[in-house]
């Protein structure tokens, strides 16, 4: 019997320390809120009842970044609803995409989790439609009609993104340049470039323009020139195109010719631009949030990415993509579903919350009443995208495209595999990969769609 | 808790042989509870061995033979494609090519610096010792993660501590000369220290009227190491190897932290190139089938380490 007893006690022990049980949180709420403004425009979300029949309950939300921001959001509805604890829990990237769907996939994980489009597929099975109207959504959030499926939308973007340059101010001035210097056209960059490049005979001091581990970003740019990632069938993928192979050169002529940067100086460009040893470098709008965070001294300022040819239109500047809302997990309890419901139409009418959460990543807002906001307007970061009609949106990239041209350009830069070579083997693993999805890019659905070659 | 015997045997006469033994086997002390508690303790292991392993080994090995995709609930039965594919892959012969020659190196210089250090610290003029072995052993017990941050902030070629203390401009690990080299190089300064360890428990095993014996004959400090200390601590080698073998042929955290197998696939082992399958691509039955031949290889090595290691003790007896 002692020994019995000595087995349950170690037992409900070792229960209670791994936090198994049931989650609960806050306090019980006999009576809904009364006199609270309803917010929203065309989604209305009502504050005035009681969630959970005002019983303690308490939510995970999983992310891997932003987690103060999106805290908010959980914060400002905890005061609506003291009942209810939406707890965030930061997971880095890597381990965030293994996680997860593994989580899901065995009946369990957090009640909310945050989206990269790019894992659409791998997610889908496991997520809860929306219960808000599809016509609400398109009315108030800019491009909800691509995300809807069967007449559901599981999630959408609340904010767009797409690449830029983003240059060192005071590296800017002590070359000599001003705003007037803002390069328009590649050929105007690799100047600017120059003139920002210091270095001793091989040995640099500063880079002009470092785009050492941003091959992801730098690798859609053959939009400029015209060639789209897939044929016309939205299925083949057609990475392995002239305009490709051009974009590449030209960047690898920047190091090899122009030496305005080196495979071997600063070899991750963000960190090297954060702490002062690169004046340029490529990358999306999510910097902006990267820098304030690591680099909170560094004064920067942005540009929108140069083109071939500063007389035409380009075909498009580039990609871009959006940063999607949280999901709901179709495996968690009616009750934590009925409570996520809840605050997603919180979440999605909080003008407040979702106005920093832009600003947060400099995004274009999704949210239209959001569109005219002064502050966001002038954010530097939003201002030099501009209009996002010459941007195009291939759909929710699979994952493969960013390894695949990560290895390509890594092999070029490091290994001596020519541009052609590399692209070509890219291009092969990534329809042996895409061969075994569903995936059909959204490229035909572009304003401006045009089989490549124009 | 009050411990008792159950049963004591009376006294009697000093029994011999046969006789005696079987007498002691039956007067097995037994305490209360204990047999209980050996089955609950039997069963948890047991249990766990069959939940946590054997079913997830099953699990892999029928996996293999399908394209397995348990996120979109894909289990589609394709034979032997996934294995005909890896082995006409020259992605997979290249990291297993790589985690080969990563294996052998790191095991020569665990087993060459552990035993040297050992030797070192046990000398008889080495004074400090416990400082030196807690010196030595702290980057085992440090989790590998962290080693690797740190390692990779050093091999930076700008402000890493390493070019600046040298006055080197190597880009260590974006070279694709000297990137597997320096997760080498970082393994073996973090692992070294157990090897150390490991031989000092040997050394002190050591009979010391042997050594005694050979100085007495004449024979030098290297001949004594070389003909009497070594072949003494052969077991211990042998299982430095062993447990290093499976160790490294595993080896994956170090290559996710500082290079995640680049530049392009030059550091990619053959653990890397199946968590890149399963994890990002979610290709569970072509990583299942790469596990499996890393486990057949595993096997084999440790196989052929123990039948050396049981030859060598056979000659050394003989």
């Amino acid at each position: 019997m002692k020994l019995a007893r000595a087995i349950a006690v170690l037992g409900t022990a070792a229960l209670l320390l791994t936090g198994c049980g049931a989650g609960s949180g806050g306090e019980t709420v006999d009576q809904a809120p009364s006199g609270l403004p309803v917010q929203g425009e065309t989604i209305k979300y009502d504050p005035n009842t009681l969630v959970n029949d005002g019983k303690p309950i308490e939510l995970e939300w999983w992310l891997w970044d932003g987690q103060e921001k999106f805290q908010a959001f959980a914060d400002s509805y905890k005061k609506l609803h003291p009942n209810v604890t939406i707890k965030t829990v930061n997971q880095p990237w890597e381990s965030y995409w293994t996680k997860l769907p593994l989580q899901l996939q065995s009946g369990k994980g957090p009640t909310l989790f945050n989206i990269h489009n790019s894992y659409d597929a791998t997610l889908d099975p496991y997520l809860e439609p929306y219960d808000i109207e599809t016509s609400d959504l398109e009315a108030d959030y800019t491009g909800a009609a691509a995300h809807v499926v069967d007449g559901k939308v599981k999630y959408l973007d609340y904010g767009l993104m797409t690449g830029l340059i983003w240059y060192n101010k005071a590296m800017w001035a002590d070359a000599g340049l001003t705003d007037s210097d803002t390069p328009k056209t590649w050929e105007q960059f690799r100047e600017v470039a120059k003139k920002l490049t210091k270095r001793e005979g091989d040995t640099f001091n500063q880079a002009g323009f470092n785009f050492n581990g941003t091959y992801q970003s730098l690798g859609f740019l053959q939009y400029q020139r015209g060639y789209n990632l897939f044929a016309q069938d939205a299925v083949t993928p057609t990475l392995d195109n002239p305009g490709t192979v051009q974009t590449m050169q030209y960047f690898l002529d920047l190091y090899n010719v122009d030496k305005v940067g080196s495979k071997d100086f600063g070899p991750k460009a963000i960190e090297s631009f954060g702490q002062g040893q690169s004046a340029m470098v490529y990358e999306w709008g999510h910097l902006n949030g990267t820098l304030k965070k690591n680099y909170p001294s560094l004064d920067y300022g942005t540009f929108q990415t140069p083109v071939p040819d500063a007389a035409e239109a380009p075909y498009a500047f580039d990609r871009y993509n959006g940063e999607s809302t949280p999901g709901i997990n179709k495996g968690a309890s009616e009750a934590e579903k009925a409570v996520a419901q809840d605050f997603m139409k919180f979440f999605l009418t909080d003008k407040t919350d979702m106005k920093n959460l832009v600003l947060n990543y400099s995004l274009a807002p999704a949210y239209k009443p959001l569109d005219s906001d002064a502050d966001i307007a002038a954010n530097p970061v939003v201002k030099a995208m501009g209009s996002l009609d010459r941007y195009i949106w291939p759909g929710p990239m699979p994952a493969t495209f960013e390894t695949s041209i990560t290895k390509a350009w890594q092999d070029v830069l490091y290994n001596g595999v020519v541009p052609e070579t590399a692209i070509s083997s890219a291009q092969k693993t990534i329809a042996s990969d895409l061969a075994k999805t569903k995936f059909k890019s959204a490229e035909p659905a572009y304003a401006h769609y045009a089989p490549s070659p124009r | 808790m009050t411990l008792s015997l159950r049963r004591s045997a009376p006294p009697a006469p000093a029994p011999t042989g046969s006789k005696r033994r079987a007498q002691e086997k039956r007067r097995v002390r037994t305490y209360p509870g204990e047999r209980a508690l050996r089955n609950v303790v039997i069963i948890i292991v047991a249990g766990s061995l069959l939940g946590l392993t054997a079913y997830p080994i099953g699990l892999a090995f029928v996996g293999s033979f399908h394209y397995w995709n348990p996120l979109v609930g894909a289990f589609d039965f394709v034979g032997l494609e996934n294995y005909t594919t890896i082995l006409s892959s020259a992605d997979f012969w290249g990291a297993m090519l790589r985690t080969g020659g990563f294996s052998a190196i790191v095991i020569f210089f665990r087993v060459a610096l552990g035993l040297a250090i050992a030797a070192a610290i046990f000398s008889k003029v080495t004074r400090g010792k416990t400082f030196f072995r807690t010196i030595f052993y702290m980057p085992t017990v440090t989790p590998l993660v962290a080693v690797a941050y740190v390692w990779q902030m050093m091999y930076n070629p700008q402000t890493g501590a390493i070019n600046t203390f040298f006055g080197l401009d190597l880009n260590w690990l974006y070279d694709p000369q000297l990137a597997l080299p320096s997760i080498m190089a970082m393994t073996i300064w973090k692992d070294f220290g157990y090897a150390v360890i490991l031989f000092l428990a040997g050394l002190h095993a050591v009979p010391e009227d042997a050594l005694e014996a050979a100085s007495v004959d004449g024979a030098g400090a290297w001949q004594r190491f070389w003909r009497i200390t070594f072949p003494l601590l052969a077991p211990m080698t042998v299982f430095v190897v062993i447990t290093s073998i499976i160790s490294y042929l595993q080896a994956f955290v170090q290559v996710l932290v500082l290079t995640k197998g680049g530049p392009g696939t030059s550091t990619q082992l053959i653990s890397y190139l199946i968590y890149d399958k399963a994890f990002l691509k979610y290709d569970f039955g072509y990583a299942s089938a790469a596990a499996f031949i890393l486990l057949i290889v595993t096997a084999l090595l440790t196989l052929i380490s123990f039948r050396f290691a049981t030859g060598r003790k056979s000659s050394l007896e003989g």
